[in-house]
């Protein structure tokens, strides 16, 4: 639990001319399972992007998985770190048109290179792993079922089954039950720890109740900056509270703002 | 597609204003068009118009069935110079327009796989997600642009000059004016792609050729197949026409059947093209629905 996984240095990340991620100094171990949370525009995303490479900083050191990724990193020292690098993220990432097997086995692109990875020929052993991953998610029955026909939640397990095959070192989920019903989305979360055992997980989420289930540690992200970082048992409404609220009313957190319940309350008694 | 908008012809003042403008130019046309007393219609065409849909109406190929089997022709002083039997002419017509027609299809077929394997690295460099460099864009895009402009019968005519008449005129011609169009198809159903699918074979660190064939290709397959059949359909319909140009195939029994008058037969040859269109078209469309 010592080695660390994720070592973030003086970082600042720009977009459209203002810093929209800085965060001074930030370690994850090796192992730990840490949630993000934070409004919408926090940097939540731009964190996760910036540790696979798809967001540059433009101060700063990044360090993931014992490499540096500086200004300009190669494209193979990206594609080597990516394979180390598990995602699962809200909504339409799988290949719509491929199986769900198929979209299972592009987990194992990066270790299955030349032709077998261009014509989707990919090794019995492949295979067998990717057809297990689905039978630990429960979507073996629908291993020949094109990816666009599942429901949400089968689409997440699908996703999971992915990571499952690509076997990577850290696991980064981007609000992976945004549009699951709870059922689903604790099932999802299960399945998302279980595959995340022995490996450093990295998850943004809204909904509360589902940080214990995810997370030892909760870093709550404000405008860019980290408000705290605290472990699961020490984040209460109180402090949750105080992260969501928007800087221009201190009082009170934006559900109580009274218009506002006023006007939900004229929508929810509309018959 | 982000087309910059005419100024001032949103809203309902510049509708109303666009319908003025346009009632003006018909007008303006068909006023010219008088003054200049070019609007007649020859000197008896009812007559003519009875007389050619008559002949329309009784297409040649019926002769095979019902055609005299000793026409004689006699000379002025009676003669007679030769016996022909009609249905034996019009049954050897008839095999003759079954080899114009497969030279036809030939043509739209050969014309449209080359056109598409033509437009498909074009369309790759001008779709905008895919973010080739930026003046190689506007270039492969301008090109594209002048040669869906460019009629295939232009097309025709400047390779029958350097290839010589015959069917390969035809299939150049057909490939470079619908690879215009391909390209313009096949960039739209790229752009249309779902960027986080691509994103996330990307993301398990696959590289780029494995990012085409297994984000890329999977997801635009069906759209430029239909594209192609689509297209394949328009050509077998363009190249009846490229027999005028001495290309070969149905158009060169068009250009034979005006020249002599011979509306019977052109009504033969009308029949076989539309029985041809639609029934491609009827298969076409049938496989495009099955694939999306």
């Amino acid at each position: 639990m010592t080695t660390p996984s994720i070592v973030l240095d003086g970082i600042v990340c720009m977009a459209g001319g203002r810093a929209v991620l800085e965060i001074p100094q930030l370690n994850l171990a090796q192992g730990e399972r840490v949630a993000v949370v934070g409004h919408n525009g926090a940097g939540k995303s731009t964190l996760l992007r910036l540790l696979t490479g798809f967001v540059a900083p433009a101060h700063g050191q990044v360090q993931v998985l014992g490499r540096q990724l500086v200004h300009q990193v190669s494209a193979e020292t990206l594609r080597a770190l990516r394979q180390e690098v598990g995602q699962v993220s809200q909504g339409l990432h799988l290949v719509g048109r491929l199986s769900v097997l198929e979209n299972v086995l592009i987990g194992a692109l990066g270790r299955v290179p030349g032709w077998r990875g261009w014509t989707r020929c990919f090794p019995a052993g492949e295979i067998v792993r990717a057809e297990a991953a689905l039978q630990s998610v429960g979507l073996l029955a629908l291993a020949g079922t094109r990816a666009d026909r599942l429901s949400g939640g089968e689409r997440q397990k699908a996703a999971i089954a992915r990571l499952l095959v690509q076997a990577p070192s850290l696991i980064l989920a981007d609000e992976p039950t945004a549009a699951l019903d709870p059922s689903a989305a604790a099932e999802v979360c299960r399945l998302l720890v279980e595959a995340a055992a022995g490996k450093t997980l990295i998850t943004v989420v809204h909904n509360p109740s589902l940080l214990p289930l995810l997370a030892e540690r909760v870093i709550g992200l404000k405008q860019g900056r980290i408000a705290f970082n605290l472990p699961v048992g020490e984040v209460d409404d109180t402090t949750l509270m105080r992260l969501y609220r928007p800087e221009d009313s201190p009082q009170k957190a934006c559900w109580e703002i009274p218009s506002a319940s006023k006007e939900l309350a004229a929508i929810g008694s509309k018959p | 597609m982000a087309v910059r908008t005419l100024p001032g012809a949103s809203g309902r003042l510049g509708f109303l204003g666009l319908t003025l403008a346009y009632t003006l130019l018909v007008a303006v046309c068909l006023g010219s068009l008088a003054q200049e007393d070019e609007l007649s219609l020859g000197r008896n065409p009812w007559a003519n118009l009875v007389k050619t849909a008559g002949e329309f109406a009784r297409p040649s190929f019926l002769d095979v069935w019902f055609g005299e089997t000793q026409l004689e022709y006699r000379s002025d002083d009676g003669r007679v110079l030769r016996v022909e039997n009609r249905r034996q002419v019009e049954a050897d017509y008839l095999a003759g327009l079954g080899r114009a027609t497969w030279t036809t299809v030939r043509i739209a077929t050969l014309g449209s796989l080359l056109g598409a394997l033509l437009a498909l690295p074009l369309a790759v460099l001008t779709a905008r997600n895919l973010a080739a460099p930026k003046p190689l864009a506007w270039l492969v895009k301008g090109i594209l642009d002048a040669i869906r402009s460019i009629h295939t019968l232009v097309f025709g005519l400047v390779l029958v000059g350097i290839v010589g008449l015959g069917p390969t005129a035809g299939i150049l011609a057909i490939a470079l004016h619908s690879s215009g169009t391909y390209g313009k198809l096949f960039a739209e159903a790229i752009e249309t792609l779902d960027m986080a699918a691509v994103d996330a074979v990307r993301s398990v660190g696959a590289g780029p050729v494995q990012v085409f064939f297994n984000a890329i290709w999977p997801s635009v397959l069906p759209q430029f197949v239909s594209s192609h059949l689509y297209v394949w359909e328009f050509n077998i319909r363009d190249s009846t026409i490229l027999g005028l140009i001495g290309a070969g195939g149905l158009g060169l029994l068009i250009t034979e059947s005006v020249a002599l008058f011979q509306w019977g037969r052109l009504a033969t040859v009308l029949i076989v093209i539309v029985a041809l269109v639609s029934a491609f078209d009827a298969l076409s469309r049938r496989i495009r629905e099955a694939l999306l």
